[in-house]
């Protein structure tokens, strides 16, 4: 069994993702970095809550989204945070990326602000950050079905939004 | 045959068991239209994780470093500095702005006390009574009194900076020396632990991240930059 100082320092590697499925999540910058540092400090507190051999980053992603659930609830700012009027600003972020890269990512976020939820958090998990959907139906405490369904009816929306054909 | 998206889409993501992914394997091969579908699911997948795959390389905000590092949000600045790792960014001097919210500054009498900690003079703020002693003298292990000294480092500048906090009015801030005087280049109110936004040490902390050169002094090198006045 790890140790918890094994567990803290897994945890700090971890941000980084934490932070793209924050993003994924708020398509905004300091909304998520807010979402990432509520759920870090919440992961730290309850270190005795993490069932050792299940695995870290779905116990993480699960606090990362009930933290955004609170966040949004409690100051009930959807309204504003998908405000498309922010665009600009979350996309001129990335001073490395090419320009045609730039606007590219800036339509998919526009595209995912635009998803329900639960679409975009099934998206987030499966396309973003790579879980398999069995892990992302437990991180997301639903059954696998209603995963998939939830996933591909976001793709199949996500799909119109972009203008991709099938 | 006919497919499902649901199941099409889990084709393309390879989560079919080896039984059904053969079957619809079979069924794409020999239909255009299919390949198209799961082609499109595939390019879809692969620009959601382009889209976001940036965020893996931009550099971590110092108040996430902090909360990684169990720092909660209301931390001592002194704790932050004892703990804290290697920079992540460099940046200029001028990036700094002046992160100085006057109203409230007065609001909790630091200027208008008969002993002033902070004063003005034309190019901003710099400290004056308890906290100008305290920053020429004080060192991170002495016992706090008005003011709690946190870590000292030299800047890019080459100026011995310090950061230090008010126990009696939840301010804290950062100052760097300046001639026979330590300019305070930022202040931030203390906020109760428990709110989401970021509380003042991770602004202190993200301010010195801006400016330090090096690491921060050990004990030793704060006592021997002390009796060397700063200098």
């Amino acid at each position: 069994m790890p140790s918890a100082d094994q567990i803290r320092s897994d945890i700090a590697a971890l941000v980084p993702r934490l932070r793209r499925f924050a993003r994924a999540l708020t398509g905004q910058v300091a909304d998520a970095d807010d979402v990432v540092q509520t759920a870090v400090e919440r992961a730290l507190m309850r270190l005795d809550q993490f069932e050792p051999g299940t695995r870290l980053e779905a116990w993480l992603y699960s606090i990362v989204r009930n933290a955004w659930i609170d966040e949004a609830r409690s100051r009930q700012r959807r309204a504003k945070v998908f405000a498309p009027a922010e665009l600009g600003e979350q996309v001129g972020d990335d001073a490395a990326a090419t320009a045609h890269a730039r606007l590219e990512a800036g339509e998919v976020w526009a595209a995912m602000r635009r998803l329900p939820e639960e679409q975009r958090e099934a998206v987030a998990l499966v396309c973003v950050e790579g879980f398999a959907y069995r892990e992302a139906a437990d991180a997301l405490g639903v059954p696998i079905g209603t995963l998939t369904s939830r996933l591909a009816r976001g793709r199949e929306a996500l799909q119109r939004m972009l203008g991709e054909t099938t | 045959m006919s497919v499902s998206d649901e199941e099409l889409m889990a084709f393309a993501d390879g989560e079919l068991d080896a039984q059904r992914r053969a079957i619809i394997q079979a069924a794409v091969e020999a239909d255009e239209a299919l390949q198209r579908r799961v082609e499109a699911h595939r390019r879809m997948r692969t620009k959601l994780a382009d889209a976001f795959s940036g965020v893996l390389s931009e550099d971590m905000p110092a108040r996430l470093r902090a909360a990684a590092a169990g720092e909660a949000q209301s931390a001592e600045v002194v704790q932050l500095g004892a703990r804290r790792s290697a920079r992540w960014s460099m940046r200029e001097w001028g990036a700094m702005g002046a992160s100085l919210a006057a109203g409230w500054l007065i609001a909790v009498g630091l200027f208008t006390s008969t002993t002033p900690a902070l004063k003005t003079d034309g190019d901003g703020l710099v400290a004056s009574g308890v906290l100008s002693r305290a920053l020429d003298t004080q060192l991170a292990s002495d016992e706090a009194g008005a003011v709690r000294v946190g870590l000292s480092f030299r800047a890019q500048s080459g100026d011995y900076c310090r950061t230090f906090s008010l126990t009696q009015n939840d301010v804290s801030g950062l100052a760097c020396r300046e001639r026979q005087s330590w300019r305070v280049l930022v202040t931030a109110r203390e906020q109760n632990a428990g709110e989401v936004r970021m509380a003042s040490a991770p602004a202190i902390m993200d301010s010195v991240d801006q400016i330090i050169e090096g690491e921060p002094l050990d004990a030793e090198a704060e006592r021997q930059a002390r009796d060397r006045g700063w200098r």
